[in-house]
């Protein structure tokens, strides 16, 4: 083969390459593209066939998911605000609280050995093996005796039992592949072990703890089994919420895509946020023996 | 005599069932270079490390300037150690990283005092160009200067050094060895430096002591060592080539081996005893000599490699009972795969014992 024809064939792989990722990419993105002009369309246009793809955008969807503006008294507005906050309250509480269990558990079963580390282990494990729905009875029953139904409290705590175990291994991943010898030096120094892990240790897993925080926020957010039957209320989550969102009218489809973008919007907030110290943490293995 | 400054007594350890010390004893004195010679897994780091309180003796004392250390935390012994392998802290620059000790709670000085210490210390060990760098930019053997002047920039009761120059090139670490003398003719410290190289060992320390399967077989300098080593395996760790062996048998007062014209009476080694049947023979290739072809009490063998160095050379020679190396004050004039032949010093031979390896007798005189 000639350079001439190798470059050609080089390049014709480039582009079904780029083809490839375009189409992969509209995939992704595509119905999430839609349900955003969805969100912004009157009802006529939603439904309008062939679809609309040019229109005026009406921002009723909006208005009645946050019951403002000339949707304040319509009775079909549902308030999604406390919602809202209800699910911003209990996953980045849950997430901190569940980190902060895990980047402790996981340093002591990497760096320590006691009787019953691997059931222990195990054990933490197994709490994520159960599908919720069969726990679920248990839950109500015991969150109605404690007082916790129906408040953010619980929903937190929920989160918490559901993440911990999980964080802690991540964790325990990342701490082994910090060396030991990073804290045999600061021992030798003279300093104390408390010293090594939150001087020297914590800023070399800064990445891990970005990628644990990552999963346990989207299991919390997107928390959908025990949010509905714990919650009646006050302490509803919004992918309850808007489970919920059928009207006198019927499903309402402006309100629910309006109320979608709601919910997609703090988890692109939140990845943009720990972005920097995801990458690190993705490419971790890079770091233990540098 | 005085207190030894490091006395190690019967010290073990085993990892999730497997021994890596299997009892201990070791004594290093007062500004003494001590090195610990020995194989990859034969309880050296372990040594160290327990000197240093970085691992749980299953049994064991440690003692330090005369003090019973064994339940003291490892902040509190002032020791100063590199490790093997990972020796920097990625979190901190290549100043901070050497300062690191001298601004803990245990050891803190001001700070125009440890600026001082650092850039002396970074000068010697020629780094002080890179105390503004991130470890991570550095190259391997930099990154070892750093770790062994973030060790020596203290005044401790002792150094622990776990291979500190395995790492680096040959030119580097004829440098850093002369320059560990130097500081150690300097301050007077102590160390106790693990390696398993033989030129390495002798270079540095003041005494040697040999180290295998988690029990040291001997100590000492290394003139006691040659003159008696206590066991074969000591002989096949120490020298350059190292003790050359064969296999013999006592019969009736002679110790034989097959295909030799030499052999050996008894009555020239020291305390013989009675025994009868399988020793092995170990003699220093020192003694032996490269003879003509036929010259009384020579024994035949055959050039299995030449190794030439230009200005002296090597042969490996193979026998009926065993090979050695030999090397040549001169080019060899010998070709791989001829016959030729030697002869060993009379009062010059070892006997150890081929199960065991433990020292029976050794010859009287050593020299003619």
């Amino acid at each position: 083969m000639t350079k001439a024809q190798n470059d050609s064939v080089q390049k014709l792989t480039q582009w079904f390459l780029i083809a490839l990722l375009a189409v992969y990419t509209f995939y992704n993105l595509g119905p999430i593209f839609w349900l955003i002009i969805s969100s912004l369309k009157s009802r006529a246009d939603l439904f309008a066939m062939p679809p609309v793809w040019f229109f005026e955008p009406d921002l009723s969807g909006y208005q009645q998911v946050f019951g403002v503006g000339a949707a304040a008294e319509s009775a079909s507005a549902f308030g999604v605000l406390d919602s809202l906050i209800s699910s911003v309250v209990v996953s980045t509480v849950g997430t901190a609280l569940a980190v902060i269990l895990g980047t402790m558990g996981g340093y002591v079963c990497s760096r320590f050995n006691f009787t019953g580390k691997n059931d222990f282990l195990f054990f933490v494990l197994s709490t994520r093996m159960l599908p919720p729905v069969a726990v679920l009875v248990f839950y109500h029953l015991m969150f109605a005796r404690l007082g916790l139904a129906d408040t953010r409290t619980g929903l937190v705590l929920v989160a918490v039992f559901a993440n911990v175990g999980l964080a802690t291994w991540i964790m325990k991943g990342f701490f082994d592949g910090v060396p030991k010898e990073i804290e045999q030096i600061a021992l030798v120094s003279g300093y104390t072990r408390l010293y090594a892990f939150f001087r020297l240790v914590l800023p070399m897993v800064k990445g891990g703890i970005a990628a644990t925080a990552g999963f346990c926020f989207i299991f919390a957010w997107n928390e959908f089994a025990f949010a509905s039957i714990l919650t009646t209320t006050k302490a509803k989550t919004l992918p309850v919420k808007i489970s919920a969102a059928s009207g006198a009218t019927g499903i309402e489809w402006t309100q629910i895509c309006a109320a979608g973008v709601v919910l997609i919007i703090p988890v692109l907030v939140f990845f943009y946020l720990i972005r920097k110290h995801l990458l690190m943490g993705m490419t971790f293995g890079v770091l233990g023996r540098r | 005599m005085t207190t030894p400054m490091l006395q190690l007594t019967g010290l073990k350890k085993s990892y999730a069932g497997k021994k890596a010390l299997r009892g201990v004893d070791l004594e290093v004195r007062d500004n003494e270079i001590f090195a610990l010679l020995g194989p990859t897994g034969a309880g050296k780091s372990s040594t160290l490390l327990a000197s240093a309180g970085l691992i749980d003796l299953d049994e064991g004392k440690v003692h330090l300037g005369g003090d019973d250390v064994t339940d003291i935390e490892p902040s509190g012994r002032d020791v100063s150690i590199v490790f093997e392998g990972f020796n920097l802290l990625p979190v901190l620059d290549v100043y901070d990283n050497i300062a690191f000790a001298l601004r803990s709670p245990a050891y803190r000085e001001p700070e125009d005092e440890i600026s001082k210490r650092v850039k002396r210390t970074a000068e010697l060990l020629r780094i002080d160009h890179l105390l503004d760098r991130d470890v991570d930019t550095l190259s391997g053997g930099e990154k070892q200067r750093v770790a062994i002047a973030r060790t020596l920039v203290r005044r401790p009761r002792m150094f622990l050094l776990d291979e500190p120059l395995s790492a680096l090139d040959l030119k580097l670490r004829e440098g850093l060895r002369a320059e560990l003398r130097q500081i150690h003719r300097e301050h007077r410290s102590t160390m106790l430096y693990a390696t398993h190289d033989y030129h390495g060992a002798i270079a540095i320390a003041d005494r040697i002591g040999i180290i295998n399967d988690g029990r040291i077989l001997q100590a000492g300098t290394i003139e006691e060592i040659y003159a008696c080593p206590a066991n074969a395996f000591v002989g096949r760790l120490i020298g350059s080539p190292s003790m050359a062996f064969f296999d013999a048998h006592i019969d009736e007062g002679q110790v034989v081996v097959r295909g030799f014209s030499q052999s050996f009476a008894l009555s020239d080694f020291a305390t013989p005893g009675t025994r009868n049947g399988k020793v092995l023979l170990g003699v220093w290739p020192e003694d032996i000599a490269m003879v003509d072809a036929g010259a009384t009490q020579s024994n035949p063998g055959r050039i299995y490699a030449v190794d030439n160095r230009g200005y002296e050379s090597a042969v490996q020679v193979e026998t009926e009972a065993g090979s050695f190396r030999k090397v040549l004050e001169d080019k060899s004039h010998y070709r791989q795969g001829e016959t030729c032949a030697f002869s060993i010093s009379r009062g010059a031979a070892f006997l150890f014992d081929p199960e065991s390896g433990g020292l029976i007798s050794r010859g009287h005189g050593g020299e003619e």
